[in-house]
């Protein structure tokens, strides 16, 4: 009785391993007997985004099955696409991300997409931002920038009915709402702040070489950062800004602001919601950063690209796919879904009136942020500079420390 | 009192009598099929060790002495150079020092804490339940969750709950509990202890009531007062909780990231920067896996020294109570 109850237990678990193995070998089928393709795609972007998109291209290619899977940006996305590309079972088309673009292009792991048609009415900044050595491998069709978001309630109790348009006049804002007892503004310390990465921008908009510079080592962060960084640490030796923000995350500061207690944040286009629905009846818009000869760059970067896995054996579905991703249709409705800033020349986005100050620069390509502009050891990097900054606001360390602080960690980096 | 059971005798398999050789061949038969019944029951062990623990392991000492990184798949020898790196970084000492800041505070405030509240959990009193549960809480939600709760709590301005808390009660001005390197450091160790406090006490409660009453109540007759029959009975018989609670407390005191990471992101500065922090960093974000290997092997060694010193700690007081 044991026994044969065992064998039939035994029987059983075999007939379900080789049922799941038959489901799976089923699910690793590439195309249908009927010529159909399933084209696997992975992206930061969630079901809620990208399902309306996918809809649509596969009502135009009904032969053509997106198999559609996605991770939360960043890091978490970075880790999964890295590990997936290393045991070959990455996407046929992913999202090349401006964080790991070069382990991705110089890794051999992804398409040169130069000379396809889908490629035209990209931007020239964001084929920039996804090109390596011999071309280009992402197809990013939008780019986000970053603003002081200002609660104009506040400013007209302060007596303020214009936003400055220079560094002097910003600081001096801040002091006229400080007198009036508002809390002027806060920017997030715990990653490197907007309001240095638009100085940064705006120090080296003559010359967007300047990060390869000083990583092939014919020029150094000290040289290059210490005026950005005296610059930004005016709002605090000046006392303008609390030293307590460097203990304040992002949500902490949308908090503050929604609920009228800061003046101005730094933040991005994607708070625009957040704050609608928190704060309905605030007057706020979007202005561009004031730099100390006027309003210069944001902080900002291309929206990560499209890229086709080199591995892949569904290239044309995946250039179909492209195709329609960078056509006036696909880009209209991922603009309706994400409220991105889209950049392509075959459609206008629709956007949020408050936006309206930063958008021109966002499509003309005037943001920048070091973080992504650095060609390695980004992290590492990024780690160190933010950990330098809040040393420096808490006036542990000089602006010319954080800067040679950087100069150190990438020799260190470089081994 | 001693009892003695008599085991039943074997039969022999074969024969009419019980001959010498025959026996013993049984016997080492019989004890050959229970010790592979023993060894069957390991199995699924031993398989979860060596996939999950004994693979990785040898797989990141290889590791660290290659360049593996996602730009460079097929990995080369690179001999210590990746282990030369570590130690000329910087901010791995502090995340050092901070680590086994942690790692230490935490382990002592808990242990002082833990034993007490347990003590006072074990005694009969109206809503023990209820209240051993909120103790026991803080261990069930993610500790990552519960990192973005404090920031709330613990936010260096005016408007963070507990300065509010401390305006309202005594006019006190906003401490920057997470804007200050040192408060910042406090305030993640004392999170720490609140997260693990109740699960300790839980696990010292369960050896208490292991301890029988009888030693309680010659005690009581002899003239104890409660402080002696902790001193004398309660803390020396809950040596062995205080060894496996230790063991705990240390090994994810050393482990600890998403408490810092979501607290204070490992700031001000590098003020709560750990040593995993650095680890994951290097290994998934940056993708260096070969450097991230030989961090990993060394923070092995780390841990497997600091746990190694405590067990013979341990032993040796458990050997001086007994």
């Amino acid at each position: 009785m044991l026994h044969s109850t065992s064998r039939r237990a035994t029987l059983t678990a075999a007939a379900f391993i080789a049922a799941g193995t038959l489901a799976l070998t089923g699910c690793a089928a590439e195309g249908g007997e009927d010529g159909s393709t399933t084209l696997s795609f992975f992206s930061w972007d969630n079901e809620d985004v990208m399902g309306p998109v996918i809809e649509a291209f596969e009502a135009e290619n009904p032969d053509i099955t997106i198999e559609f899977s996605n991770a939360p940006p960043v890091v978490e996305y970075i880790s999964t696409l890295q590990t997936r590309l290393l045991s070959g079972t990455a996407a046929d088309v992913f999202i090349l991300a401006a964080e790991n673009k070069s382990n991705v292009i110089d890794g051999g792991y992804a398409l040169n997409l130069d000379g396809e048609s889908f490629m035209e009415p990209i931007a020239e900044f964001n084929q920039q931002t996804y090109s390596g050595a011999d071309g280009t491998y992402g197809m990013s069709v939008a780019s986000w920038g970053g603003g002081v978001v200002v609660n104009n309630d506040l400013l007209a109790e302060a007596g303020v009915t214009e936003f400055p348009s220079d560094w002097d006049g910003f600081l001096e804002l801040a002091g006229t709402l400080s007198e009036a007892g508002i809390t002027p503004y806060y920017d997030n310390a715990q990653e490197i702040p907007m309001t240095l990465n638009a100085l940064l921008g705006d120090s080296f908009s003559g010359d967007p070489t300047i990060d390869a510079q000083i990583f092939e080592g014919e020029t150094t962060f000290e040289e290059q950062w210490t005026p950005a960084l005296e610059t930004f640490n005016e709002l605090f030796t000046e006392g303008l800004v609390s030293t307590d923000v460097v203990g304040l995350g992002g949500d902490q500061i949308i908090d503050e602001f929604v609920n009228g207690r800061v003046a101005m944040i730094a933040t991005g286009p994607w708070n625009v919601g957040n704050i609608r629905s928190s704060a309905p009846d605030m007057d706020f818009a979007f202005m561009p950063f004031p730099a100390p000869d006027g309003a210069g760059y944001l902080p900002g970067a291309a929206s990560p690209g499209y890229a086709i896995n080199s591995a892949t054996e569904n290239v044309d579905a995946a250039t179909a796919f492209l195709e329609f991703l960078s056509s006036p249709e696909g880009v209209e409705l991922y603009n309706a879904q994400s409220s991105a800033i889209t950049t392509t020349s075959n459609f206008d986005p629709v956007l949020d009136d408050s936006l309206e100050a930063i958008v021109p620069d966002v499509r003309d390509g005037n943001v920048y942020l070091a973080q992504i502009a650095w060609p390695r050891s980004q992290d590492v990097l990024n780690t160190e500079a933010i950990a330098r900054i809040q040393e420096m606001i808490l006036g542990q360390i000089s602006p010319e420390g954080v800067a040679q602080a950087m100069d150190a960690k990438l020799a260190e980096s470089d081994g | 009192m001693t009892a003695t059971t008599s085991l039943p005798e074997v039969a022999p398999t074969g024969g009419t009598g019980p001959s010498h050789p025959a026996g013993t061949r049984g016997n080492t038969l019989l004890r050959l099929r229970e010790s592979a019944a023993d060894y069957v029951f390991y199995l699924p062990v031993l398989v979860v060790f060596v996939v999950l623990f004994a693979i990785p392991v040898v797989q990141s000492l290889y590791w660290s002495f290659t360049d593996f990184s996602v730009r460079s798949p097929e990995p080369e020898y690179v001999g210590f150079a990746n282990y030369g790196r570590i130690f000329n970084d910087s901010s791995m000492m502090t995340a050092l020092w901070f680590t086994l800041a942690y790692t230490i505070g935490t382990t002592l405030i808990v242990t002082v804490l833990a034993i007490p509240l347990a003590v006072v959990l074990n005694r009969r009193f109206v809503g023990r339940n209820l209240v051993r549960s909120v103790f026991f809480f803080p261990a069930i939600p993610s500790i990552a969750v519960l990192g973005l709760v404090w920031g709330f709590i613990l936010s260096p301005i005016g408007s963070g709950v507990l300065n509010t808390v401390l305006d309202a009660v005594g006019g006190l001005g906003p401490v920057p509990w997470l804007s200050d390197p040192q408060l910042a450091q406090l305030s993640v160790i004392l999170v720490g202890v609140w997260s693990q406090l109740g699960w300790h006490a839980i696990l010292y409660l369960a050896y208490l009531q292991s301890i029988p009453s009888d030693l309680y109540e010659v005690a009581t007759i002899d003239g104890a007062s409660r402080r002696q029959q902790f001193f004398t009975i309660t803390l020396p018989l809950l040596t062995p909780a205080v060894t496996v609670s230790q063991l705990l407390l240390l090994t994810n005191g050393l482990k600890v990231y998403d408490l810092p990471f979501t607290l204070t992101g490992g700031g001000p500065g590098y003020a709560t920067y750990t040593m995993t922090q650095s680890i994951i960093q290097r290994g998934i974000a940056q993708a260096e896996f070969g450097q991230a290997s030989a961090l990993a092997v060394v923070f092995m060694l780390i841990v497997g020294a600091v746990v190694l010193l405590q067990l013979a700690v341990a032993r040796r007081l458990e050997g001086r109570i007994r």
